[in-house]
């Protein structure tokens, strides 16, 4: 998978890809208005993640240009302004969906995962792991053949952790994730204890195995080693 | 009291005080005119009198008619020349009427007389209180122009101030608009709108200013606080932490946390503040709250609250966005400052919403409860919450309060 890091922040380009790269992404980036035109003029993307205030233009007109070229790249906008007229716009213009900052890591990689897997129109909408299948279009879980019978906050919990497969997924990105930011900070997170306790226990009485670790009271890892 | 009545007192009482002046000096003078008329023609009498007496060396006959009599008086000595009023009391008319009368000495063949003729004053009354009554009627329409004419002009005036007046009323700083200048014709007042004008325009460009460096600041910090976020993300991928270190990442998640929820709570006030929130739709509230209840069960589960709900079916029109935030405050406080074991009554009606839950008193003045960063020492929000919902019910129109009442915080909302 092709991921163009449309952003002026260095620090934060390279956090974005050193997180995706460990998703096996191939993480590439452009700093500026005119880099990105060149970039995207010669390669082919999946999912391009597209800061809309560049210093020398407007990222919106990215998204025109990959119109007017037919191109099919996803594109992830990341906005400095939460502006709802802007995502209007964004989306609008062909945008698959807009991520205020500032953001978790783990939630901007279930958004590109998400999107990379809706661009992929062959059908496919198994995510497997081990005995583990998540059916992302009937919103069904089971393991091997057995259905696991799961809440909607359950489902939403696994398939955050299954698109953030082995990496640490940080508490306050669950509950933002989960619950939207207004639960995400401030306020205790215990409540999401009880929620990943359930989803463990019942994927383990299906028979699957432990899939979530807890990680030193930090937040949880999805491993399937 | 209006300027226009103080004006119009202190005018008339003025304008009557110098009529009757004038109208009484008017009076003298013109009666001190007629009687020096009627005194001359009593000395025409006299020299009259004193010339027959001359030439006849005899007294003329003494006569008595209506309005002049003569009479002549013997006396021992001569004496002195005298003007004097009389009343003398008339018999035909039963009245008494005042009278004139000019006295003065003779000397007929060695004999002192003393010569009276009297001249009737009624002619010269009759003039005089003609005179009076006209002045007195000029004086009453005078004065009823004056004040009919003042009313008048000075409303047409003053209303150019008055539509002043109205414009600074209806000055809002949040409506970014200056004071229009009225056109008037009076200098006084064109330089009032003119002043105005400009003082507004001088302050909706500072708050202009001010508010597009908070805008600029919450937006210009988002960045770093993504940058922070994000290395923290990467800073837990690290298998080699121990749980002391995991614990301080935590920490900093929270803070960090707290930070750009503060950050987003300051843009969200600027931009209800901006009125971006003005497309409305129709909200089932009743829905909207059961809907917020049940996600806040989800996170609080195990605080065993016991929520007691009486809402009718409202449908309200306004901004989705807003109603969410709004009731994600309201009731997500109940939750938060909540007690184990404690309650929750939610009411609705077409009117008002009433929001009690239990919970600790407040440790600061609950006529502040509505202030930016007002909060209780145990409070892990932004302290922004309740000022959030204080702009959004203002923005709305609607009236909010508050109060604690038997160990319930109460807020109460009137649409």
């Amino acid at each position: 998978m092709k991921i163009l890091i449309v952003e002026d922040e260095k620090m934060l380009s390279d956090s974005i890809s050193s997180y995706l790269k460990q998703e096996n992404f191939i993480c590439d980036t452009a700093d500026n208005y005119h880099a990105a035109l060149e970039k995207i003029d010669l390669f082919d993307y999946d999912c391009i993640l597209l800061d809309i205030s560049l210093p020398d233009g407007n990222g919106l007109n990215i998204l025109k240009e990959l119109k007017a070229n037919d191109k099919t790249d996803g594109v992830l906008i990341i906005s400095a302004r939460n502006s709802l007229s802007d995502k209007v716009t964004g989306l609008h213009l062909g945008a698959d969906d807009y991520l205020p900052k500032p953001f978790h890591l783990s939630e901007l990689g279930a958004r590109v995962s998400a999107i990379i897997r809706r661009k992929k129109i062959n059908g496919n909408n198994l995510l497997r792991f081990n005995d583990l299948i998540i059916d992302t279009l009937a919103r069904t879980v089971s393991i091997g053949e057995k259905p696991v019978e799961l809440t909607r906050k359950e489902y939403q919990l696994l398939l955050y952790f299954s698109y953030n497969k082995g990496r640490v997924v940080s508490k306050n990105a669950i509950a933002e994730h989960l619950w939207g930011d207004e639960m995400g900070s401030g306020s205790n997170h215990d409540f999401l204890y009880t929620h990943v306790k359930n989803l463990r226990r019942k994927l383990m009485a299906a028979g699957g195995e432990d899939y979530i670790q807890s990680v030193y009271g930090v937040g949880y890892k999805f491993a399937t080693n | 009291m209006k300027l226009f009545t103080k004006y119009n007192r202190v005018n008339i009482i003025a304008t009557i005080l110098v009529l009757l002046i004038g109208s009484t000096c008017y009076y003298f003078i013109i009666r001190f005119v007629l009687i020096k008329q009627l005194d001359n023609t009593l000395k025409v009498e006299e020299a009259e009198i004193t010339a027959i007496v001359r030439t006849r060396n005899s007294l003329p006959e003494a006569t008595r008619y209506r309005d002049q009599m003569t009479l002549f008086t013997e006396v021992g000595r001569p004496m002195r020349r005298k003007f004097s009023n009389i009343t003398l009391y008339d018999s035909a008319h039963h009245e008494f009427n005042p009278y004139r009368r000019l006295q003065f000495a003779l000397n007929v063949n060695g004999k002192y007389f003393l010569a009276s003729v009297t001249k009737s004053e009624t002619e010269t009354e009759d003039l005089l209180i003609l005179i009076v009554i006209i002045t007195m009627a000029v004086i009453v329409l005078l004065l009823l122009m004056l004040f009919l004419a003042n009313r008048v002009l000075l409303r047409k005036i003053w209303q150019p101030f008055y539509h002043t007046l109205q414009s600074i009323r209806d000055f809002h700083i949040s409506s970014r608009q200056a004071i229009k200048e009225n056109s008037s014709e009076i200098d006084e007042f064109r330089y009032l709108d003119k002043a105005l004008n400009e003082m507004t325009g001088r302050l909706v460009r500072e708050y202009e200013r001010v508010r597009i460096f908070a805008d600029n600041a919450s937006h210009e910090m988002q960045t770093p606080l993504a940058i922070i976020n994000s290395k923290l993300d990467l800073l837990i991928q690290d298998q080699g932490l121990q749980e002391k270190q995991m614990k301080q990442l935590q920490e900093m998640y929270d803070a960090v946390g707290r930070m750009s929820k503060l950050n987003q709570s300051l843009l969200l006030l600027t931009k209800i503040d901006n009125n971006q929130f003005v497309d409305a739709e129709t909200l089932d509230l009743a829905g909207l709250i059961t809907h917020k209840l049940r996600q806040m069960e989800d996170i609080t589960n195990d605080s065993n609250l016991e929520v007691t709900l009486a809402l009718q079916p409202v449908t309200l029109a306004l901004n989705g966005y807003l109603a969410d935030i709004l009731l994600n405050n309201l009731v997500g406080n109940c939750f938060h400052h909540n007690v184990p074991g404690g309650k929750i009554d939610i009411e609705l009606t077409t009117r008002r919403l009433t929001i009690r839950n239990t919970g600790p008193a407040l440790s600061f003045d609950a006529s502040a409860i509505f202030e930016r960063f007002k909060k209780s020492d145990r409070s892990q929000g932004t302290g922004l919450g309740l000022a959030i919902v204080k702009q959004i019910c203002d923005s709305l129109h609607y009236t909010i309060r508050y109060g604690f009442e038997q160990g319930m915080h109460t807020f109460t909302i009137d649409f």
